[in-house]
């Protein structure tokens, strides 16, 4: 699984109804359980590895791994967004425990907790 | 299902590189033109650069002119590009580059001020945000933006195209937007092969996953000219992960060595440039050194220092960051030992190789009201990110100029019904539990079929007349199938409709690659029945058409033009 996600961290955005992670996964892919209210993923071989997901989680709750075909465990890779968000550190985990540290220049919006589905229920669009 | 109808003078299909500059050039020019952008995922991250982006790779460094661009790209297209296209792209990168520098994209500059040349054509960026970055751009020109709606099909009335047709993924409702003009800027298609990973890393891919040639699909059901499809785009990756190898060798100058050591591309291909010979080539070159028994192959890093190491992955982590996650996964130090790379699965993708609508210079398609910008778009390639902004730019530019003469077409009902139906089907058949197949199903069957007989990674990309006969045949019985296609939820239907545009793509695909006898690009379609590289007879365009009504696919060439004086076959 490329990336997983810690139930202990996920706080489902506080019971939004359209979590960031929800919103910024390109392929649909996570989605909000009908039925627990859990945070889930559909299925994680249509993942591509693009780490949106990872970036936008405000409880840093998602953690992104490679399938193991391609990586030993546990290495992982955890974005931080700085509070300035001009800069994102990378904290890179390798097979031994080691970490390594990148920072990072960038350019980060804000991005609302919830949000209305832009455009999909506008009442003037229904006949 | 609900119904939304909605009207807007401009429809921009497609959220991402291209779509997001045509709205801001819109909302500029014609501040009163209501623009819309049908996006299937949301906007903020959804397209090719939804991990970042760590350079632009198409940009005309000091001394640098739209015609040596353009002699460069026809250099690596093996001599035949659209030359008018690619010059007017040219013209737009430092335009567009501004412009998205403006809005907020950090961009490495020297202490005067200048950005930093990697290459004749690029610059590094930091350009982890950069689709955010543009997103926002069109959101604040005031563009209406229509996260979720995956289109399906243009609405055509008296033979022009007047708005597209599609449904949401979150809630089910069927769209409808009446458009004056529109574009179209889904990107290219990935999927249509074997990936090159299988089971839980089958998307571990290069190019974006989640485009599916969605937009070619749309143009080839309207009967859309296209052009080069034969023209796949095969691309040298770093071994397991696909990530780009750029950033490795025009980062550290990292030449291709085999398993012996040999640089290969220098002793075999100097003749053409070696190392820097035409993409196909950097592709060809280490399959051939595989197939004779000298491989793995290797990006050759072992020169570089701990500190450029270190540069490499921070280089990685803007765009690709599971590159970085691989080295520390497998105790691997590129600065100690070479970088393993082999060959992408084929994509069809007219930002790298040329695969797409036939275009005017001012990216209008063949048919009225229809223009198409980005990896969709044919003819142009080495567009990457910022070809694609310039194509978006000038697609929306003709489109804002068009709108100011025409209305909204009259669009017959039946059109909307029988879509609508067509969309929905195989949620019915879900519901009425017919004995049916599912998406994942078709879509292993066609990756299946492309590769062992329309030139997969297996088969070295080859292909032969026989071989593509056995491919024609077996897709010909698909479309016959569609109507056992079933879909639990809506993200099922979905990908339904994805490997159902996937199949339309790939049916032209095979034509045109059975058309065009001669090879021109080793590497990308090698041809073992017609082995040469063939100007007389072969240095045109191979078009076609498929008739909307009979389903037939028509096959012809179109001339080449060469604007830009010089050996076709020379970088400069």
């Amino acid at each position: 699984m490329p990336v997983i996600i810690h139930t202990d961290k996920c706080n489902e955005c506080n019971g939004s109804s359209n979590p960031p992670c929800v919103r910024m996964c390109p392929g649909d892919l996570w989605m909000k359980d009908p039925k627990t209210g859990k945070i889930v993923m559909r299925n994680a071989s249509d993942c591509w590895d693009c780490l949106p997901c990872v970036k936008v989680c405000p409880q840093e709750a998602i953690e992104f791994r490679l399938s193991y075909q391609l990586g030993f465990q546990t290495a992982r890779l955890l974005p931080h967004i700085h509070n300035t968000r001009d800069f994102i550190t990378w904290e890179l985990i390798d097979t031994n425990g080691v970490t390594d540290k990148f920072t990072i220049r960038t350019k980060v919006l804000p991005v609302e907790l919830d949000e209305s589905i832009e455009g999909v229920t506008p009442a003037e669009y229904s006949i | 299902m609900e119904k939304n109808v909605i009207e807007t003078d401009v429809l921009i299909i497609g959220g991402g590189t291209s779509g997001c500059l045509a709205a801001v050039e819109l909302k500029e020019l014609y501040p009163n033109l209501s623009v819309t952008i049908m996006e299937k995922a949301h906007v903020d991250r959804s397209g090719c650069l939804a991990g970042g982006m760590n350079a632009i790779n198409a940009y005309l460094n000091p001394g640098e002119t739209p015609e040596s661009f353009t002699k460069y790209v026809r250099f690596d297209s093996c001599g035949l590009v659209r030359e008018d296209l690619v010059l007017s792209m040219s013209e737009l990168f430092e335009y567009c580059v501004k412009k998205v520098e403006k809005w907020g994209l950090p961009i490495l500059c020297d202490e005067k001020g200048n950005y930093v040349p990697r290459g004749r054509w690029n610059i590094k960026i930091n350009g982890e945000s950069l689709k955010p970055i543009i997103a926002k751009a069109a959101k604040n020109a005031g563009a209406k933006i229509l996260n979720w709606v995956t289109a399906t099909n243009f609405i055509m009335a008296d033979g022009k195209v007047a708005g597209a047709m599609g449904f949401s993924i979150k809630n089910g409702n069927f769209f409808i937007v009446k458009a004056k003009a529109t574009i179209i800027a889904t990107g290219g298609a990935a999927g249509i092969y074997k990936p090159n990973n299988a089971h839980d890393a089958q998307h571990k891919t290069w190019y974006s996953p989640y485009n599916t040639g969605a937009g070619y699909a749309m143009g080839i059901r309207a009967g859309a000219e296209m052009t080069s499809f034969e023209m796949r785009y095969i691309g040298l990756r770093v071994k397991d992960t696909i990530a780009p190898t750029g950033t490795i060798a025009l980062g550290v100058g990292a030449p291709q060595i085999n398993s012996k050591g040999e640089k290969f591309m220098a002793a075999k291909y100097a003749h053409i440039g070696g190392d820097g010979a035409p993409t196909p080539y950097r592709s060809h070159g280490p399959l051939q050194e595989i197939k004779e028994g000298r491989g793995p192959v290797y990006l050759d890093t072992r020169h570089i220092t701990a500190q450029q190491a270190r540069d490499l992955k921070s280089a990685f982590l803007d765009m690709y960051p599971s590159m970085v996650l691989y080295w520390a996964a497998n105790e691997i130090d590129p600065s100690k030992e070479p970088v393993e790379v082999q060959t992408t699965e084929p994509y069809v993708v007219g930002g790298h190789t040329q695969s797409g609508y036939w275009v005017d210079v001012n990216r209008k398609t063949s048919i009225e009201g229809l223009y198409a910008a980005g990896d969709v778009s044919g003819g142009a390639p080495y567009k990457f990110v910022s070809g694609c902004w310039a194509e978006g730019v000038i697609a929306a530019r003709a489109a804002g100029e068009y709108v100011q003469k025409t209305g909204f077409a009259q669009i017959p009902e039946n059109v909307l019904k029988d879509e609508q139906e067509r969309v929905f089907s195989p949620l019915m058949n879900q519901t009425h539990k017919i004995d049916g197949i599912n998406n994942y199903d078709m879509e292993v069957r066609i990756q299946k079929i492309m590769e062992e007989y329309a030139g997969g990674a297996a088969t070295f990309y080859e292909v032969n007349d026989e071989r593509l006969q056995v491919a024609r045949r077996r897709l010909s019985t698909l479309p016959d199938q569609f109507k056992y296609l079933m879909a639990e939820d809506l993200h099922d239907l979905m990908k339904a409709h994805e490997v159902i545009d996937r199949v339309y793509v790939a049916q032209v695909l095979v034509e045109h690659m059975m058309y065009r006898k001669e090879t021109r690009w080793p590497g990308y379609c090698t041809r073992t029945d017609y082995t040469e590289l063939d100007d007389t007879n072969w240095l045109k365009f191979v078009n076609s058409r498929r008739d909307p009504e009979t389903g037939n696919i028509e096959m012809f060439t179109r001339p080449y033009e060469q604007i830009v004086p010089g050996d076709r076959y020379k970088p400069r």
